[in-house]
Order: structure tokens, then C-alpha cells, then sequence
């Protein structure tokens, strides 16, 4: 109940913010001298009046380049945003072609001009506040920042803006951008039959939702769950398999008396040498049907007929499990090895004086220790294994697939390797849009919840 | 999700962005994508054609390595940004045509392409009654290549199933894809097209998988799943212990490297369900080669005559003689050198039981992976009669679903 209490109270102090926003607005127009009112509808204009050249002239510059945008490229994309294009393309009878609407261009800039109308409102509500500044300093007999200061700010005070800028203009236009497109994307019906430039495409609202959920018939449901019940399986076995291995591998060779730790270390470190992509391709391959394994076993006689690694799924999925303890085990025994060399030696000492036998050193000390230091460690690397595309899509590529599974799954599918293969292989935009935004809440409620589980978190000075 | 929908959405802005420019920025160059063993060979025809044409002194060429399969995907993923002419399997063609990647043939084009190529590539570039591609081969079909020191009887599948397991070697076919299981269902009967309409769009579907024929098809894919000498791959060079594999003409010189002087080749041999033997069938195929819609006359005008020049006899057999390609063009068919090629004949001989490739929306190609997985992971294994009948309902009424 708490969390949903304080997300109405932001959503309260977020209206109770514009609320004030406006009035503050309306009072700057009341109180203001007519530099101020005539920046209403030129802005910059205040500021270059008042001698502030270098304010007035780059909200000036900003705001026309914003206005030019708008009315000179944008509106003709956003006019159509509501119906994303009516004008097929079509050939002329001399065979050359006229083009029509792109729903994907309409779209795309569409949703950038909104953009740059909200961005706009915000660089005239700068442009306000800064004319309402000077003029209270003006009314106070002060003198307002030279133009000089205003320049060397970009590099003295504001200098944290300056270097941000082109940061976070990368991540709009390469991350936040195309997130917005693609959740739009899922509530339109853009697939095989509807594709951009030649066909248009339209908005559906939450019908690729309604299908994703709707089980039998020609609904994705039962595929969905099936995919999202091994992603979830797969993530859990994946993540705490190989940190518990791992972990055990690390104290057998931390053990005192055994010998050759460099060794053993160095033959477990050699599986990363090889890339991760070169070693599953060929094990991947040794486990085929006529692969190593199963030429071996058929040499020797002890099976007469091929294990069908991969193609039964069952098999497919213990067999992926088992390849990627392989891939994770090296790197957790090189961080479990740090990590239990930094425990204190005397917290054992004092055990073992209470006359603890190992076990119970492993639980009541190890085990508690490593869960507090690596516990935000394991949630990455648990939401890093939902989406761990590599490791199935080099082994078996989400094989194999059934009559039972619509939409091209395959019992190993990751959701993320599902999404790829829908995109890649059948075109199906929408379907995979839905199933990304999917992904995200998935990633998203699990990060959340178990994050504030963590002992680290709730207990930040437990081992202190 | 945030990376995936973003590597997502770049990649598609990127092109879309980059569409605006690529139809003016290179209007006078021809760029030519084709699969990377011909793209010296095609550079140097083109150019020949051009330096031979003064008509097109204007124009140059380009041509870059993209495989057929990829050249379809890419096309499609930006069409605008995609190279002038381009080479890809005739599967692909309702695809192209839907997203508009194609310009339709009218007149002395359609002529030159129905008058000159066998009525199979004719078909094959055809949509409705329109054309939109020029045939560039005739020898996209599959058919046996065994080493004949272990199979004794190439025309049975039990026979070659028994020589096999009896050598301890493998028999391969990829029954988990459209294209191969075709063999079984069109051999017993059945059959499995699509009409379509000059937009690329899937009007009907005629399906009679659901059918005692197509019980018996699946009966047979089953019972070749279960053999010990089972091996579901069609990749000559991937296939590891092989006495014999479906495949096509472009794994010969692999295969001829692996069998040596056992190299032999066959039609598809014939399977038996309830002691009645049934010659397999499976789809004959084509590579075409497609202009992509131009907003300039001159260019189309150009881009045609270029497409027509690489696709016409004199290079379709100077390519057969460079690179093995086999000929759709009657007079090149009809040369010596391609006559007496042992794969090009095997080819030929399957060809007459074969069903000439027409168009397949591409969630067909999934729901036949579907299919053959569900065979090879043993779903139905020893399943009743009606347990099949029912699968096969499920898939035909799938296949018919997908024309709307």
C-alpha cells in the first residue's frame, strides 16, 4: 500500500507543481514591464532590450530553429499522425513509381515533432524565467550579468551542462528516441502484410496486447507462457548454478593443502581465453546428431542410436544449462577466489574454537558473507541471463520448434531470442514490440523487487 | 529490453534515414548485389555490356557480394537503400512484390523473359499474370547424391536407409524444412500453393495435407526420423558422416571432395508406407534476378536492358561454364557442356516428378520447421492414425490462415 500511496502523491505533487507553474506564469506577465510582456511572443527579445545579448540571441537562435523544424519539415509528418498515412505508393503505366505515405517516416518524425513542441514550451518558459529574474534584479538597483559573465558561465558555472550536452543528445536520439518509436510500434499493426514504404500501416490500440494473452485458438498465450516460464527457469538455473559451482570450485582450491592452485586456476581460466561465441559454436556442433559425442558413443557401442541432444526438448534445455555452467563457472571462481580471500580469518578461527565443524563455517559464515558482498552482482547477472542471447542463440537458435508453439518459438527461445527471430525472420514488427515491452516489464518488476531485498540494501553495514 | 528495441529501432531508422538520399545521390551508378562466387564474374559482364552500349555511356555499375537469401532480407528491411538489381531465390519473390521491391515487366520485357526460359522460371517470376523478375537459373531443385560404395540401391529409401546403418554412415535430408518435407507430401499426392494477386498478396491457399495421403507422407517422415542413420541436415560441408544427402546442384563440388571417386548422383529414391512404394517429389526452383522500382526513366530503361543482358543465353552459359550455374535459358539448356553434367542430370531427371516452386508466404516456412521439429523430437512417435490426421488439420488449417 505504501508504494502505491506515495505514486499518488507524486502524481498529486506533479498537477500541484504545474498548477503552480502556470500561476507563476500568469503572474510574470502581471507583474511584468513590457520587455517582459513583448518576450511572450518574441522570444529573447526582453533580454536583448535589456542588453542581455548572449541569453536573448541563443533562446532566440533555439527557438527559430525549433519553429523552423516544426513548420518547415515536421507538421506535414505530425498532420498524419493520427491515421499514419492514407496514400498508398502505386505504379505509374510507364513502370517507374509514385511514391505515397511512409507510415514508418510519419511515425518516426511524428512523434520527434511532438518532441520539439514540448522542447519548444520549455526553452519559452527559460526564456520567461529569465526575464522575470532581470527584471526583479532591476527593481532591487542591482545590475544584471554582463554578457561576458553569461559566456564564461558555459565553462565556469553551467560548465556541467555544457559537457552533457552532446551525451545526452546521443542517448535521445539513439536510445531514447527509438524506445518511444518501438513502444509505439506495438500498438500498430506494422508486420509482413503491412510494410513501410509500400504498404501502410495503423494504429490497432491494445489489440497485440489482447493477442498476446488470449490462450488456444490463433492467440500467442500458451506460446508466450511456455517462452516466458523457460526464460524465467532458464535465468534462475543459469545464475545460481554457476554462482554456486563456482563458489565451490573457488573454496576446493583455496583449501590449504591442496596443491598446484595456480594450476588448477590457470586450466579454469582457459575457457575464457577462447571467445565465448567460438567455444559455443563448436559445442553446439559436437552435440549435433552426427556430432562428436554421439559418433563416439555409437563407436563404443553404448547407445545404438543418436541422443537427440537437440531436437528433444527436454534434453535441449538440461543440455544448454549444463554448456553455460561451463562458460560461467571460470568467471565466478576468479571473483568467489577475491572475495573469500578477504573474509577475516579470525571469524573461523573463533568457530572452529567453538568446535563448528566446515558445514557450518560455509553457512553461518562464507555463505552469508558472499550473498551480502555479491548480491546486487547475482541480480545483474540474473536479469543479464533473462536476455542472455548468445549462449542459445549460438548453441541451437531457440530449437526446436513444435506445432504447439505459434509465431516460429522454439522451446529453448529466450523471449529476447523469440523477439529476434520474429523481427528477422518473419517481419512481424508489432508482435515483437509487444514482446520487448514484455521483456521490460518482466526485467523491470524483478530488478525492483528483489533490489530492495538485498541484505547489502537493507542492512548497508552488515559486514562493516 | 532497452538494448534490443534500440539496436532494433537504429538499425531500421538508419536505413530509413538513409533512404532519402540513396535514390538521388547515385542516380547514374547501377548497383547490382549477387551472391559473392559470381560477383567478379557479373562486374566484368556488366561492364562489357556498358562499354558495348553507348546508349548507356552514362551510366556505371557496381556490384557487391549479398547473398541471394540476404539480398531478399535486406531489400526488404530498406528498400530504398537497396541495390538496383538484385539476384535472389524465387521463394522470395511474393515477399518483394508485396513490399513493392520489384518493378513490374511490361511488353518487350515480359516477351524476352516468357519466349527465352523454360515455363517453370516463367512461373516462377510470375505473380498473377504479371512478371517481375528475369530467370537466371534453372537448377534451384534437390535431389540424391550417395557414394556408391555404401548405397546399393539408390531408387528405395529402405534400402539406402539399411546400407547405411549397415556401414554405420549417415543418411541426411532436412525434413524440418518447407522446402525438403514437400518431398514426402507432394510424392504422396498432396498438394500445398498459394494463388496471389499482382500485389503480392495471398488470396487462397489449396491444401490437402489433412488427407490419407498426407497421413501417409507423415507416416513416412516419421519412420525415416526414427532411423539410426537419420541425420536432419541438407549442408554437404557440414555433415560430418555422410553416405548420402538430399541436396542441390550448389553442393556438388563439396560433395565430390567427400564421396571422391564414389561420387554419384540420383533422383530422390522412392518410400514405402503399408508395402505401396511412392516416388518422392519436392519443389523445382529458380534464381531470378529483379529490378528494383525507379523514379528515373532513363535509369529503369538501363537497369532493364542490363538485367536482360545478364540474365540472356550467352552469359547464362558463360556462367554455367565459370561457376556451374545451371541454365533456365532453352538455348543454353540445350548446349552440350550443360547436358552432360551428372548433378544437372540427376537434377533434370527429378525435375519431371517435381512441382515447379509458386509462391509461399513466409509463415509457412516456420510452421514447417514447426512441423518437421515435432517429427524429429518424437512427438508422434507410434501416434495413431487419427493423432496425425489431427496435426495435419492443425497445419493445414494454418497454411490456409495465411491467405487473407
Amino acid at each position: 500500500m505504501e508504494e502505491k500511496k506515495s505514486i499518488g502523491s507524486r502524481i498529486g505533487a506533479f498537477f500541484r507543481w504545474i498548477g503552480r507553474d502556470l500561476a507563476d506564469i500568469g503572474i510574470t506577465f502581471a507583474r511584468g514591464d513590457w520587455k517582459t510582456r513583448i518576450s511572450f511572443l518574441v522570444v529573447g527579445l526582453g533580454q536583448i532590450l535589456r542588453g542581455q545579448y548572449v541569453r536573448g540571441i541563443s533562446v532566440l537562435c533555439l527557438a527559430a530553429a525549433m519553429l523552423f523544424y516544426i513548420f518547415g519539415f515536421g507538421l506535414s509528418y505530425l498532420k498524419d499522425i493520427l491515421t499514419l498515412g492514407t496514400q498508398g505508393r502505386g505504379f505509374n503505366p510507364d513502370g517507374t513509381i509514385s511514391l505515397g505515405d511512409n507510415s514508418f517516416l510519419i511515425l518516426l518524425y511524428g512523434i520527434l515533432t511532438i518532441i520539439v513542441i514540448l522542447a519548444l514550451v520549455l526553452v519559452w518558459r527559460i526564456n520567461l524565467r529569465q526575464n522575470r529574474e532581470a527584471q526583479e534584479l532591476l527593481a532591487q538597483g542591482k545590475a544584471l550579468p554582463s554578457n561576458r559573465k553569461d559566456l564564461y558561465s558555459v565553462l565556469d558555472r553551467n560548465f556541467d551542462k555544457t559537457l552533457l550536452a552532446l551525451p545526452v543528445l546521443g542517448i535521445f536520439v539513439f536510445t531514447v528516441l527509438p524506445i518511444i518509436f518501438m513502444i509505439c510500434v506495438a500498438f500498430t499493426n506494422y508486420d509482413y502484410n503491412h510494410q513501410a514504404p509500400a504498404k501502410l500501416f495503423t494504429w490497432v490500440g491494445l489489440e497485440n496486447f489482447r493477442n498476446i494473452f488470449s490462450i488456444g485458438g490463433e492467440g500467442y498465450g500458451g506460446t508466450f507462457f511456455t517462452v516466458l516460464a523457460w526464460t524465467l527457469i532458464w535465468a534462475f538455473f543459469a545464475t545460481f548454478l554457476n554462482y554456486f559451482l563456482g563458489m565451490a570450485v573457488a573454496i576446493m582450491i583455496n583449501k590449504k593443502g591442496i596443491r598446484f592452485k595456480k594450476l588448477w586456476r590457470t586450466i579454469l581460466v582457459m575457457t575464457i581465453a577462447v571467445p565465448q561465441f567460438v567455444s559455443l559454436l563448436y559445442i553446439g556442433k559436437m552435440f549435433a546428431s552426427d556430432g562428436l559425442v554421439n559418433a563416439y558413443l555409437l563407436k563404443w557401442g553404448l547407445i545404438q542410436k543418436a541422443i537427440p541432444f537437440w531436437t528433444n526438448p527436454t534434453y535441449a534445455r538440461i543440455l544448454i544449462i549444463v554448456i553455460n555452467l561451463w562458460i560461467g563457472i571460470p568467471y565466478m571462481m576468479l571473483i568467489a577466489t577475491g572475495l573469500l580471500m578477504n573474509i577475516p580469518e579470525d571469524l573461523y578461527e573463533s568457530a572452529r574454537i567453538d568446535g563448528a565443524n566446515s558445514f557450518q563455517m560455509f553457512f553461518k559464515i562464507t555463505l552469508p558473507y558472499m550473498l551480502f558482498v555479491t548480491g546486487p552482482f547475482l541480480l545483474t547477472q540474473f536479469i543479464g541471463n533473462l536476455n542472455n542471447f548468445n549462449v542459445i542463440f549460438l548453441l541451437n537458435q531457440g530449437r526446436p520448434q513444435s506445432m504447439n508453439l505459434k509465431g516460429g518459438a522454439g522451446y529453448t527461445d529466450l523471449l529476447v531470442t523469440w523477439l529476434y527471430k520474429m523481427t528477422i525472420n518473419d517481419t512481424d514488427y508489432k508482435m515483437a514490440a509487444v514482446i520487448g515491452i514484455m521483456v521490460f516489464i518482466v526485467t523491470a518488476v524483478i530488478s525492483l523487487v528483489v533490489y530492495n531485498f538485498l541484505p547489502s540494501v537493507k542492512d548497508e553495514e552488515g559486514f562493516q | 529490453m532497452k538494448k534490443t528495441l534500440s539496436i532494433l529501432a537504429a538499425g531500421v531508422m538508419a536505413a530509413s534515414l538513409m533512404a532519402g538520399a540513396a535514390v538521388t545521390a547515385y542516380a547514374d551508378d547501377i548497383t547490382i548485389w549477387v551472391a559473392e562466387e559470381v560477383t567478379d564474374f557479373t562486374k566484368e559482364k556488366a561492364n562489357e555490356f556498358l562499354s558495348s552500349n553507348p546508349d548507356f555511356s552514362g551510366f556505371s555499375v557496381s556490384v557487391e557480394p549479398v547473398g541471394e537469401g540476404d539480398a531478399a532480407k535486406n531489400v526488404l528491411t530498406d528498400v530504398e537503400g537497396s541495390a538496383d538489381l538484385y539476384g535472389f531465390a524465387q521463394d522470395q519473390l511474393a515477399r518483394l512484390v508485396s513490399a513493392q521491391a520489384l518493378t513490374p515487366l511490361m511488353g518487350d520485357n515480359a516477351a524476352f523473359v516468357s519466349e527465352n526460359n523454360d515455363a517453370g522460371a516463367v512461373s516462377a517470376a510470375s505473380m498473377g499474370d504479371m512478371i517481375f523478375a528475369y530467370p537466371l537459373t534453372s537448377d534451384n531443385g534437390y535431389f540424391l547424391y550417395y557414394d556408391s560404395s555404401v548405397v546399393t540401391d539408390p531408387t528405395s529409401l529402405d534400402q539406402i536407409l539399411a546400407d547405411c546403418e549397415a556401414a554405420g554412415k549417415g543418411f541426411y535430408m532436412e525434413i524440418n524444412s518447407g522446402w525438403y518435407q514437400t518431398a514426402f507430401f507432394f510424392g504422396a499426392g498432396c498438394s500445398l500453393s498459394y494463388e496471389t494477386d499482382e500485389m503480392g498478396n495471398f488470396t487462397s491457399c489449396n491444401v490437402d495435407y489433412a488427407s490419407e495421403n498426407g497421413v501417409k507422407a507423415l507416416k513416412a517422415i516419421i519412420a525415416l526420423a526414427e532411423s539410426p542413420a537419420f541425420h536432419n541436415g541438407s549442408s554437404a560441408s557440414n555433415a560430418a558422416n555422410c553416405a548420402a544427402i538430399v541436396s542441390g546442384t550448389w553442393d556438388s563440388s563439396v560433395v565430390k571432395d567427400m564421396f571422391g571417386d564414389n561420387y554419384a548422383c540420383a533422383k530422390l529414391p522412392s518410400f514405402t508406407v503399408d508395402g505401396e512404394a511412392i516416388q518422392m517429389s519436392g519443389f523445382g526452383g529458380f534464381k531470378l534476378m529483379g529490378v528494383k522500382p525507379q523514379v528515373d526513366a532513363d535509369k529503369l530503361a538501363a537497369c532493364q536492358a542490363l538485367a536482360q543482358y545478364l540474365s540472356g543465353e550467352e552469359v547464362q552459359l558463360a556462367r554455367y561454364n565459370a561457376k556451374g550455374w545451371g541454365p533456365s535459358n532453352l538455348n543454353a539448356q540445350a548446349d552440350d557442356a550443360v547436358k552432360s553434367d551428372v548433378a544437372l542430370s540427376a537434377l533434370a531427371e527429378q525435375l519431371a516428378y517435381a512441382i515447379p516452386q509458386g509462391q509461399y508466404p513466409n509463415d509457412y516456412w516456420s510452421l514447417a520447421t514447426s512441423l518437421g521439429d515435432s517429427v524429429i523430437s518424437g512427438d508422434y512417435k507410434d501416434a495413431s492414425d487419427e493423432t496425425l490426421m489431427s496435426a495435419l488439420q492443425s497445419f493445414q488449417d494454418s497454411c490456409i490462415s495465411y491467405a487473407k
